[in-house]
């Protein structure tokens, strides 16, 4: 279970987040949804330690986020997910796999199996330098996925994958709802939301506008996107 | 396996694939292959023969220092851009995403780059302390010692640009962590001269007065060279002030990795 209580992050003056209350069920799969600057980005980073809050606290499964142990059982994707260049994508992910505990043949075998979800075999001995956008991305959501986590933290996973790549991620994402894993998803496309996740939240300015379940969020004859244009034109009246 | 030791063992596979390290590696191949006729040739001093053992044995002492030297440019060289690649590249998400502290981390990254470069300094060395034995056949007791002992240097330079690296550009980190060796070179090099055996017999008087207080507790980089030197040399140390340059460096090395502990733990990453 992941709760921010009365987070606020400020850089400067400006708020980046502001006094944001919520809590994510276990198994739940969360969407962060709000336009460009909302705080989407600065939560996410908040929730992994990267930067500090500068006023609440924020808890993952009972440790402040501060604890690295809370971070023992995540697995994270990037905006742009970055491998450094000089590693090949089974490098990085066998990297990835010694630092949450796998070492020899489990190692190889936990690899082999993220490769195989994120269909990525043939282009992993090649230096990450060749590759494209979109299979940077996919290497990272295989080293998100690499042992088992109980909590996924995607920051906008999709971007940069055709289609067949982001039928693939969803596929995924439904696959590990099934088998109760968390899912916090921050994404601007809000049809791959409506389809992914049983939650959202719509973040503008750095204050939460509305969280519930997007059965809840979204009206009859609405999509999430006519919700999210409602109520950021709302915001900015 | 401690995550500390993870991340050196990477940083060691890391900073080999970098261009920089072959390029030094290049270098110091050629500067081994130039010396070694230094050993072969007999030499005349004021029209007497003097023994090859003594050549080889003071040759061997200049060798020393100017590896020891080059070192210094190369640990700059590696560590100035630690933290900058780390954060361009990606691998700081990648151990900070995990159940790494970023003590670990940082760690991790400065004594892998320093193990790196201890073990390269000291083949360089090795290989100086092999050639003098085969091809004078003198075994310079005490080298490969002095060796070891001048890896503290090393370790000194790397913790002071990548701390240094925290705050301003890369090359500025490593040119004013340089400029802090300069300094010491000038204090503890005039404080050597001063109480080398050549000017105490011309100038009895020449230690009379003390060093200055910021002198004798600067960072004793070029004071550590010095009692390499006397360790090879068998000779007697002229240490300035109580504290011992390793006890010296120790705590700069120590003050330093807590600072850039401090500083890394505030910064924002990703």
């Amino acid at each position: 279970m992941i709760i921010l209580d009365s987070v606020t992050k400020k850089f400067g003056a400006f708020a980046a987040v502001d006094n944001v209350s919520y809590s994510i069920q276990k198994g739940e799969t969360f969407a962060l949804l709000g336009p460009n600057g909302a705080g989407k980005t600065t939560i996410v980073r908040m929730l992994l330690d990267f930067i500090k809050p500068s006023s609440g606290s924020i808890t993952i499964n009972g440790r402040p986020a501060s604890d690295p142990e809370s971070r023992r059982h995540i697995g994270y994707v990037a905006e742009q997910h970055m491998i450094p260049p000089y590693l090949s994508g089974f490098e990085y992910l066998s990297r990835h796999a010694s630092l949450i505990g796998l070492s020899g043949n489990d190692a190889a075998k936990e690899v082999d199996r993220v490769l195989k979800i994120v269909a990525m075999k043939e282009p992993q001995r090649k230096k990450s330098a060749t590759y494209s956008r979109g299979m940077q991305q996919r290497i990272g959501l295989g080293a998100a996925l690499l042992g088992q986590p109980s909590l996924l933290i995607l920051d906008e996973p999709i971007t940069g994958l055709d289609p067949i790549g982001i039928r693939e991620v969803r596929k995924i994402l439904e696959n590990l709802h099934g088998k109760g894993v968390t899912v916090i998803l921050n994404s601007h496309l809000l049809s791959e939301v409506e389809k992914t996740c049983e939650t959202a939240a719509i973040l503008y300015k750095g204050k939460i506008l509305i969280k519930d379940t997007i059965t809840s969020i979204v009206k009859d004859h609405e999509t999430l996107e006519d919700v999210f244009v409602r109520y950021i034109e709302h915001e900015n009246e | 396996m401690n995550n500390v030791i993870k991340i050196m063992i990477y940083t060691m596979r890391d900073q080999m694939r970098h261009k920089s390290f072959y390029v030094l590696l290049g270098l110091s191949i050629l500067f081994i292959l130039m010396i070694r006729g230094c050993y072969d040739g007999g030499y005349t001093v004021n029209g007497k023969m003097v023994d090859t053992a003594t050549v080889a044995w003071h040759v061997s002492k200049i060798v020393f220092h100017l590896i020891a030297a080059g070192m210094f440019l190369m640990v700059s060289m590696l560590s100035m851009k630690i933290f900058s690649r780390d954060h361009g590249d990606g691998s700081t998400v990648l151990f900070l995403s995990r159940s790494v502290f970023r003590w670990q981390y940082v760690l991790g990254r400065v004594t892998g780059t320093w193990a790196l470069c201890l073990v390269f300094m000291f083949i360089l060395h090795l290989t100086i302390f092999l050639t003098v034995w085969v091809k004078t056949g003198t075994v310079i007791s005490g080298y490969l010692t002095a060796s070891l002992v001048c890896s503290i240097n090393l370790l000194f330079v790397i913790a002071c640009v990548c701390f240094l690296s925290l705050f301003m550009p890369d090359f500025i980190s490593a040119l004013f962590t340089m400029g802090i060796l300069f300094v010491g070179f000038i204090s503890d090099g005039g404080y050597q001269i001063i109480n080398s055996d050549i000017v105490r017999s011309a100038v009895p008087s020449s230690t009379n007065w003390g060093p200055a207080l910021w002198r004798v507790v600067y960072p004793k980089v070029f004071m550590l060279q010095a009692y390499a030197d006397a360790i090879i040399s068998r000779s007697e140390f002229h240490n300035m002030g109580p504290v011992h340059p390793l006890l010296n460096l120790s705590l700069f090395i120590l003050l330093i990795m807590i600072l850039m502990l401090v500083c890394f733990n505030r910064k924002e990453i990703g």
